[in-house]
């Protein structure tokens, strides 16, 4: 078949732009991945265990990863952005920006080395829901791709003193530089566009301060529960009530947090009823003596096998269901929880007393979406994510520039990917049609 | 000087092996006893490979998978856990059953593999060394682990654990399903009835033997020995030999 | 045999001291002075940063100056650096295959810190036993085999429409075998489309102009797929239209049969005249044949409970658009809805909910254990928030059944050796990194098929579908690792045709043929070993982890 001269751009990512990308270069078409992360997998990466088969996120991830970064037709960018675009469907023309990462991608060997000199510590790591602390030379996780540390600019004695450099002194392959700066790349005979940012969570626009998140030390948010069950997180897989480090019996996982609501978002977020689910069948695998109540308005589980599920939460893994509203969270004078709430099957008000409170908030558009959109010109709906029609799922308002995963729509991992291949079919016809 | 152990890991690629290296990266430290042999999948791991491993001299051996459900290859694991369960079996016999062990582990748990290294290596210290490593070996023992070997990659076992997943856990492939535990039953008699029959083999093997003399030295009674005679003879195994006064002695084919 | 393995084994070793990474542990160049001792090794080197461009090319001398026809590293971990070194070996005109990477980094030096000393013996053994299985490598070759650049999408509903005309609209011929007489499944019996409310017959009308008019495509209708053989590229499909049977080559396999529906036969007094699904409904509203005043419908009917446990996905939706087009004609219809969970997630479908409530559309919710109870003229309820039983007259009683697997299901799976799930829907590979794949190369799934799906998802996954399959057949041929299942012509008098190698491999690769011989079609094979450890004979070779390399190691690690 005939060399394809025109590429494809993804703009993210995690697990959608990265399925994409993958398609597309399978095809044949030369892709260029930008991710405006020091490293690739999204959110995906975060994950302890998905439903509903309960596979190791990481370990079904890590191979993908590491084949996109292999990929002969697929370029990464990193600590990337896509900054302006010209031009139209089969020829668009992309400023890149591409930020300074201070190591030298093609030479970091991953050792290591840098780390454990840095004098500064205590630079939180997003990666690990900002539960643990790095160096300012750091990688988020360890089986990251690219597997190359990165500078932290804003810790960094050097970059801000212009005194230190003892990274720099002890990394044996000489990849640390200083001289690096942000660049603009330009990319032209781009056929289209996939738009794949995914989404951000409540908590990163708002304080939950109805639900005591940030003031009680034992109510986290279900990604934080996810680093802390995760075997490789902070407390490497051992669940502790933050506050006390005591092995946590009672669980409750909350509900609706921000979603479903007439004060925050109206619609509903589509996944946390099953992955509450798995977390509690998870933190149950852990120590079989919990018990885990989960808060709920409907139960979500329509996808394949959710049902069977639910069911074997109740049955083998000590889960209560509880239709429900919840009112608010206090805590008594142990730091422990106590949740109120209308119990929709009784009509009553009652409470609850939990070692640890575990919020579902909600999924809403990715951050800086906004500007994203207005760079590519493409419409956003009434909750800002990106307009699509229910009967062109994979079609943004542009023609040429196509989208998928969470960045549309809240979803699961097996529907994001499969927008993914949606899309990069969609490409291919663009692309290879003329 | 304490007693270390020489164990050997199998690794699959894709989680175990992953995990391993997760340790690393992360600086989990663990006893340095262990060698490991990477594998694509731990479904690759013929029974033979533990034995002659234990032959060599291994003190221990582990081997380890994907968590059920996550092999890379979807079910490489499952087969996997039924040809250890029968080597183990047959390990059982001899008492080297608890030499050996299978477990799972994920490329996120690094700390888990780096515990599960530090307390095998326990495990087989507290044990002592393997009768059939070190210096000088116990002959009897290597004997029976060869047979052992030998039993485990007869057809009729492969046959077996090759088909057992087939014929317990899904339905109506030859018509029915058979019971978990009717299975088991004919397995385990299997087990001990080949373990027996290359044991006779290999006593065979350098010199014609009686009946008698093979039960005495197998331990067992000789009706049962004669047995194995019929039907190693009818598989062309074995032979009469020469007649010892008036006791027929058998020579291996 | 290949050339390289009539010559003597030449083995380079290189140890990797990375940085201080390993070095700073234990000694390398003592450790390469001690390679040196082993059988076949005729060359070795200690490196700063093996995989750095310096050490890349102190291999590629190596092997130059050396003449070496086997490479072992000794430094990090295969898992991120085997394919840098695999290709500077090639670089260099050596086999990939011949090249063996051992482990010092990962799980010696960094994990026996407070050991140096007995790092260092352990680094010595595995670098012992990866010569050792280096010394048995052997050269292979990656498969290559054609590609036909044709689909056939099995199905004419929306998914297997869109699948369809997105691998024509990719410029491949494609064929569409739909079993009925007219295009469009389900939708032919819609009247109108949550959540835009337009009419089905437009969708499906602008999708059947699309497919009917693109030159790419071939549409069979009233047509079924008899038989199929081959494999990913390569198939030979018998489809029969009207008696008349065509032949056709195809590359890859799209199933797109879609779901049924379930008649409730027996429950709830469904009688299919003022007790309907909402099927029935759905007809009658096309026909303006709803007169109704009091409408009650139940939701989840034979859905959720023990007989069949899943959540059908589109019941909840299509209950609130026909509950809506009800009141729009008619305001003073009173309309009751029983639901257990009501299925509205997203962003779109949460909103057709609220203006539902909103429309004055009453919600009420049951327990599985304490269904509703449909008498002559009401349906009593026990509602758990009032905390008593209710009776709702109604003179239209409308019943939201699920989308079940089709009942021929099965035919069609054995005809494409693949598996079905519990339900007896299609079962993938994998449920959320390959959702549209099955395990065997080359034949992909989509739509309701898989599981019960609204348009927006049976759309994406046509598109989806079409996506997984264009990324074979966008190449003329196919390749795949030489690393292999293999049964060589001197091991088949070894075979006994008991055909357990064919029952374990979970990628189908493995068949018997027309002589009664085993035969692997390598292209299949991901090179798992699991019938290589399982054949009853020994017959089976599995290809870089053959049999004797892997004893090889294991003789190594005892000192043999
Ligand atoms: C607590 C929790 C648990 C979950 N558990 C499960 C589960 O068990 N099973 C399951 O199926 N799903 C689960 N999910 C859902 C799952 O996380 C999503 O389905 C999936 O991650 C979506 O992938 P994505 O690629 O669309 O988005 P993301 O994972 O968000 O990836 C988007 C990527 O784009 C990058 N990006 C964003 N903006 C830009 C920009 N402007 N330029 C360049 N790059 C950008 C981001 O950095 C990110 O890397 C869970 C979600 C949460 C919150
Ligand atoms: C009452 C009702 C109302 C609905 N309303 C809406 C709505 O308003 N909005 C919405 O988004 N969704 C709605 N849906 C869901 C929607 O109908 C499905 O998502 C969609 O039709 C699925 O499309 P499909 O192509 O996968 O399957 P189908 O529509 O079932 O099509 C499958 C096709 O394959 C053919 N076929 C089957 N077996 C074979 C074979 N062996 N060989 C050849 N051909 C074969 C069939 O004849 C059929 O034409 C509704 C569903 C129902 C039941
Ligand atoms: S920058 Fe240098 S010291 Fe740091 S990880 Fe990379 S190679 Fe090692
Ligand atoms: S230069 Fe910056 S990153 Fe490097 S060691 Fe100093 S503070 Fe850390
Ligand atoms: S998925 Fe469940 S928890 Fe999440 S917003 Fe929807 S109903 Fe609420
Ligand atoms: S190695 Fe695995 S995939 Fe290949 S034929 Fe054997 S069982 Fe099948
Ligand atoms: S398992 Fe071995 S002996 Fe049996 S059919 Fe397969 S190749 Fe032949
Ligand atoms: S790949 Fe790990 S057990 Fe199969």
């Amino acid at each position: 078949m005939e060399k394809n001269s025109k590429s494809a751009l993804i703009i993210g990512a995690g697990i959608a732009g990265i399925q994409a990308a993958l398609d597309l270069g399978d095809m044949g078409i030369k892709v260029h991945l930008i991710e405006k992360n020091p490293v690739i997998g999204g959110k995906m990466a975060q994950l302890d265990k998905t439903f509903p088969t309960l596979d190791c996120s990481i370990c079904i991830l890590a191979p993908k990863l590491s084949e996109c970064y292999r990929h002969e037709n697929i370029t990464l960018y990193t600590l990337s952005e896509v900054n302006y675009v010209e031009g139209t469907s089969g020829n668009f023309t992309v400023d890149i920006l591409k930020r300074a990462r201070y190591v030298k991608e093609d030479v970091c060997t991953n050792c290591g080395d840098c780390a454990t000199i840095c004098p500064v510590r205590g630079v939180p790591n997003y990666f690990d829901a900002n539960l643990k602390n790095m160096a300012a030379v750091y990688i988020p996780f360890p089986a990251a791709v690219p597997p190359v540390y990165i500078i932290d600019k804003n810790t960094c004695v050097y970059l801000n003193y212009g005194i230190c450099g003892l990274c720099a002194n002890i990394c044996g392959a000489e990849a640390i530089d200083f001289s690096q700066k942000d660049e603009i790349l330009k990319i032209d005979n781009v056929g289209c566009i996939i738009v794949a940012p995914g989404y951000g969570l409540l908590e990163d626009v708002s304080p939950l301060t109805n639900y005591g998140y940030g003031k009680y030390k034992n109510v986290v948010t279900a990604l934080e529960f996810e680093r802390l069950i995760c075997a490789s997180g902070p407390l490497e897989g051992h669940l502790k009530r933050l506050s006390d480090g005591k092995d946590p019996k009672k669980l409750a996982f909350l509900q609706c947090i921000g979603s479903r609501s007439d004060r925050d978002k109206k619609y509903c977020s589509s996944i946390c009823c099953m992955y509450s689910t798995k977390a509690a069948i998870i933190a149950y695998e852990h120590n079989n003596d919990l018990e885990s109540y989960v808060f709920y308005i409907d139960m979500r589980a329509g996808g394949k096998g959710f049902q069977t599920f639910l069911r074997r939460g109740v049955d083998e893994y000590n889960i209560k269901y509880i239709k429900s509203k919840i009112s608010h969270i206090d805590v008594d004078e142990d730091d422990t929880p106590v949740i109120t709430y209308e119990d929709y099957d009784t009509s009553e008000i009652k409470q609850m007393k939990v070692d640890l409170a575990v919020l579902a908030t909600c999924i809403i558009p990715s951050q800086g979406i906004e500007k994203l959109a207005d760079v590519l010109g493409i419409e956003l709906n009434n909750y800002n994510f990106v307009k699509t029609n229910p009967f062109l799922p994979v079609e943004t308002s542009v023609e040429g520039i196509f989208t998928c995963g969470c960045a549309r729509e809240p979803m699961d991992i097996p529907r994001s990917v499969a927008e993914a291949s949606g899309a990069a079919a969609r490409a291919a016809e663009v692309i290879k049609g003329g | 000087m304490s007693f270390e152990p020489k164990i050997l890991g199998f690794l699959c690629n894709w989680c175990s092996y992953a995990g391993a290296d997760l340790a690393g990266v992360s600086r989990m430290q663990y006893p340095p006893n262990i060698r490991v042999i990477r594998v694509m999948c731990s479904g690759r791991i013929d029974p033979k490979f533990i034995v002659e491993a234990l032959r060599v001299g291994a003190d221990g051996v582990i081997v380890l998978g994907c968590h059920l459900g996550d092999c890379h290859y979807l079910e490489g694991n499952y087969e996997a856990e039924k040809k250890f369960d029968m080597v183990k079996k047959f390990l059982k016999l001899i008492d080297f059953d608890n030499r050996v062990r299978l477990d799972w582990v994920s490329a996120s748990e690094g700390a888990r593999y780096a515990s599960m290294i530090t307390e095998f290596t326990d495990h087989i210290k507290t044990l002592g060394p393997s009768p059939a490593g070190g210096d000088n070996p116990d002959d009897e023992i290597l004997e029976e682990l060869k047979a052992i070997e030998e039993a485990a990659g007869s057809d009729r076992m492969r046959a077996l654990v090759g088909r057992e997943r087939k014929i317990t856990e899904q339905e109506n492939v030859y018509g029915e399903t058979v019971s978990l535990d009717k299975f088991n039953e004919i397995f385990d008699l299997a087990i001990k009835d080949e373990y027996n029959r290359h044991r006779i083999l290999g006593l065979l093997e350098k010199e014609s033997k009686s009946v008698k003399d093979l039960a005495k030295e197998l331990k067992i009674d000789s009706s049962i020995v004669l047995e194995h005679m019929i039907t190693l003879k009818s598989r062309g195994q074995v032979d009469f030999g020469e007649l010892l006064g008036i006791t027929p002695t058998f020579h291996k084919l | 045999m290949s050339e390289k393995e009539s010559e003597d084994v030449r083995i380079g070793v290189f140890v990797c001291s990375c940085g201080t990474n390993i070095g700073g542990l234990i000694n390398v160049k003592e450790v390469a002075e001690y390679a040196k001792s082993l059988p076949n090794v005729v060359f070795t080197e200690d490196n700063l940063y093996t995989c750095s461009e310096t050490g890349l090319t102190q291999i590629k001398n190596g092997i130059r100056e050396h003449n070496l026809n086997r490479v072992v590293v000794a430094s990090c971990t295969p898992r991120t650096h085997e394919p840098l070194f695999r290709d500077c070996v090639k670089d260099e005109g050596l086999n990939e295959y011949l090249f063996q990477f051992v482990n010092i980094r990962d799980q010696c030096t960094w994990v026996h810190m407070k050991h140096p000393k007995e790092a260092f013996e352990k680094a010595k053994e595995v670098i012992r036993m990866g010569v050792a299985k280096a010394a048995k490598l052997e050269a292979l070759e990656n498969i290559v085999v054609d590609a036909t650049p044709t689909a056939i999408v099995i199905g004419g509903g929306v998914t297997g429409m869109t699948a369809a005309l997105s691998l024509a609209n990719q410029g491949f011929e494609t064929h569409l075998v739909e079993r009925d007489d007219k295009l469009g499944g389900q939708l032919n019996i819609i009247n109108k489309l949550f959540p835009t409310g337009q009419d089905a017959s437009e969708l499906l009308g602008s999708l059947k102009k699309r497919v009917e008019s693109n030159p790419n495509l071939t549409v069979y209708t009233s047509a079924s797929v008899k038989n199929i053989e081959g494999f990913v590229g390569n198939f030979e499909i018998e489809v029969e239209q009207k008696g008349k049977s065509i032949d056709l080559t195809i590359g890859v396999i799209v199933v797109a049969v879609g779901a049924s529906l379930l008649t409730p036969t027996g429950k709830f007094g469904y009688d299919g005249n003022i007790r309907i699904t909402q099927y029935e409904l759905e007809k009658k509203l096309k026909n303006n044949e709803v007169k109704a005043k009091d409408i009650v419908m139940i939701q989840c009917v034979g859905a959720r409970n023990d007989e069949r446990k899943y959540c059908s996905n589109v019941c909840c939706m299509t209950a609130l658009k026909n509950a809506l087009l009800i009141k729009e004609k008619n305001p003073q219809a009173n309309i009751t809805i029983l639901f257990r969970d009501l299925y509205t997630p997203g962003t779109h479908y949460e909103e057709y909910y609220r203006r539902a409530r909103e429309a004055g559309i009453l919600f009420l919710s049951y327990k599985l254990e304490k269904e509703p109870i449909v008498e002559e003229n009401n349906v009593k309820v026990f509602n758990e928030y009032i905390g008593e039983e209710m009776s709702i007259p109604y003179d239209l009683l409308v019943l939201s059944t699920p989308l079940i697997a089709n009942s021929d299901n099965k035919e069609l799976a054995q005809m494409l050796k693949v598996p079905l799930e519990e339900n007896k829907f299609f079962l993938e590979a994998h449920v959320k990194l390959r959702p549209m794949d099955f395990a065997t190369d080359g034949i992909f799934i989509c739509g309701a098929a898989k599981w019960p799906v609204d348009l927006t998802e049976s759309i994406t996954q046509g598109y989806a579908a079409a996506g997984r399959a264009s990324t074979i057949i966008s190449h003329d041929t196919i390749e795949v690792e030489g690393a292999t299942s293999f049964l060589p012509e001197y091991n088949k008098n070894l075979c006994t045709g008991c055909e357990i190698c064919i029952t374990v491999c979970p990628y189908k690769a493995i068949s018997k043929n027309e002589n009664d011989e085993i035969e692997i079609t390598q292209v299949l094979c991901k090179g798992c070993g699991v019938c290589g450890a399982t054949c009853t004979s020994h017959a089976i070779i599995i290809r870089h982890f053959t049999d004797e390399q892997i004893l090889s190691e294991i003789y190594a690690f005892g000192g043999i």
